[in-house]
């Protein structure tokens, strides 16, 4: 999760309006849905690589970690999508041919999907996503929810890291049952803990005039409309080319 | 005290426990001052500190604002916290936005000025405390020291008169103090008056105008750094140490001839150049002594 959220702040489209990424994701997205995957599946895939590597400057190595676990999944899930189990006369179970090409099918869709997703996570940090949220009509409290949640995230996973460490160096982790209470220990304390800095924010926080909403400036990101009609014309040259190799062109 | 912005009046303090916090205490900010409040931790000083812009409300006494007693309805408070910024000690109590930028943009919004002034207001007190650099960053990836200024900034953009900052240099390594004080007199000398707490009795008495010595809930002794902090008996009964620069200064044998005492030196700087010009005056065997430090000064001293 550091890695991502890393990749989000530096990468360098990090300063672009949010849409202009949307659009090409939400774009592949809907192509990936609509089209036969099999040809278009390969054409997002490598759609969003390049616009996640080349384009923003996120390592490949970073894209692919992230692609891995859903991947993983989804290939322990193939072959069941690939066996047939009949119960007409005592139990069979075998491979048919078009079994095989459903659990194909369905996994490069769901990955080029998983792309799509990949490459907004990788390229834009959660806060950039509040104005649209905002204009999508999702109440303030629940965004500022959202953005406090995502900052104390951090607060307390430092803390639990050195927590950790802390009962670690007392040799708190030697044993399994140690660890056990250990554990439970930590976890205690960080509620507490959390309690605490609830009380404190809210003092801080007062200090500085809130009145029960947590209004901050917006990022200044202007939309660039070239940059707009780019990301339309990526998505409309891969719907283009998926279309046509899906009727057996060339 | 007239002409005081902040003045306390028989404070007292009583948390929910049954635990005594402050008694009686007396305290006076005059304008335009940077006021130290020194005390061993555990003293009671972050107490005090909640009082001064209305968080707690005193079990007894009052907190006088420019000489009337403070309100507590919800506008008055308003008001009140519009000019005593409070900085707490911990920065991540303070920081909630995502971002450094609108994290400061939080205090100048809530007065209710608008997103382009509010812009103007957060480069300006990123420039003060000199982070400008740092606009963008996402909060979280700050180092303490980063944050701590964050935190400032974000009570500077809403201008207040007087600002209070809980153990400023808490946590922070040489170069971040240096750095910090730099900004903090940059904001003294353009009017902001400042009140800090403190167990460091060097940086009180390097730094501050006036020191109100802190101890068990109460304020002991309020008054000129160097009175206060030259007052040995006092200083023991708060459990502090009198300052090394002081210390070294009246340690050290009366000056022949003149024999004035002159004015102690209040900085590491200043205290070097006073040893200098004490020993390179008074006779040969000590110009050796200095030859090393600085031959050049010591040499000139000593033609005079």
């Amino acid at each position: 999760m550091r890695a991502i959220d890393h990749y989000a702040w530096t990468n360098r489209w990090r300063d672009r309006h949010p849409a202009e990424k949307l659009l090409p994701a939400g774009g592949l997205l809907v192509l990936t849905l609509l089209l036969p995957p099999l040809t278009t599946g390969p054409l997002v895939l490598v759609g969003t690589a390049l616009a996640t590597v080349g384009g923003a400057g996120v390592p490949l190595r970073a894209f692919l970690a992230m692609l891995a676990a859903p991947a993983a999944f989804l290939l322990a899930g193939a072959p069941f999508l690939a066996m047939s189990i009949s119960f007409a006369d005592g139990f069979d179970l075998h491979f048919p041919a078009e079994g095989a090409r459903l659990a194909l099918s369905t996994t490069v869709r769901a990955l080029a999907a998983v792309s799509c997703l990949t490459f907004l996570t990788l390229t834009t940090p959660l806060v950039d996503w509040v104005p649209l949220l905002r204009r999508a009509g999702i109440p303030a409290s629940v965004i500022e929810l959202i953005l406090l949640m995502y900052r104390l995230i951090f607060v307390f996973a430092e803390r639990a890291l050195t927590g950790r460490r802390a009962q670690a160096a007392r040799l708190g982790y030697a044993r399994f049952d140690r660890g056990v209470r250990s554990a439970g220990l930590l976890a205690g304390n960080l509620f507490q803990r959390a309690l605490a800095q609830a009380r404190r924010l809210e003092i801080g926080l007062a200090a500085r005039g809130y009145t029960g909403e947590l209004r901050v400036l917006r990022p200044e990101q202007p939309l660039s409309w070239p940059r707009l009609a780019a990301g339309a014309a990526l998505v409309g040259l891969i719907g283009l080319l998926g279309g046509l190799l899906a009727r057996g062109w060339p | 005290m007239t002409g005081s912005l902040l003045a306390a009046r028989g404070l007292e303090y009583t948390y929910s426990g049954g635990i005594v916090a402050l008694r009686d205490l007396d305290l006076s900010v005059g304008r335009g001052r940077k006021l130290a409040i020194l005390g061993p931790n555990g003293s009671g000083k972050t107490t005090l500190l909640l009082h001064l812009n209305g968080t707690l409300r005193p079990t007894r006494g009052e907190i006088l604002i420019d000489g009337r007693p403070a309100r507590y309805d919800r506008r008055a408070i308003n008001h009140w916290r519009r000019r005593v910024g409070l900085v707490l000690q911990e920065p991540d109590d303070q920081l909630f936005a995502a971002t450094v930028e609108q994290d400061v943009s939080f205090g100048p919004l809530n007065l209710g000025i608008s997103e382009s002034a509010t812009r103007e207001r957060v480069r300006e007190a990123l420039e003060a405390l000199r982070i400008s650099h740092l606009a963008g960053r996402a909060t979280h990836t700050l180092s303490f020291g980063q944050k701590k200024r964050v935190a400032i900034a974000g009570v500077l953009a809403m201008r207040p008169e007087l600002l209070v900052l809980d153990e400023p240099t808490a946590g922070l390594d040489p170069h971040g103090v240096t750095h910090l004080l730099g900004a903090l007199q940059q904001l003294h000398e353009a009017g902001t008056t400042l009140v800090f707490s403190t167990h460091d009795v060097e940086l009180a008495y390097a730094w501050a105008d006036e020191v109100a010595l802190f101890h068990d809930g109460a304020v002991l002794v309020q008054g000129e750094t160097t009175a206060v902090l030259g007052d040995g008996e006092a200083l023991r009964r708060a459990r502090l140490r009198p300052p090394l620069l002081l210390e070294v200064a009246q340690a050290l044998p009366e000056k022949d001839g003149d024999g004035a005492p002159g004015v102690p030196p209040r900085s590491r700087e200043a205290l070097l150049t006073w040893l200098r010009n004490r020993f390179c005056q008074s006779g040969a065997g000590s110009v050796n002594r200095c030859d090393e430090p600085a031959p050049g000064h010591c040499a000139r001293r000593a033609a005079d």
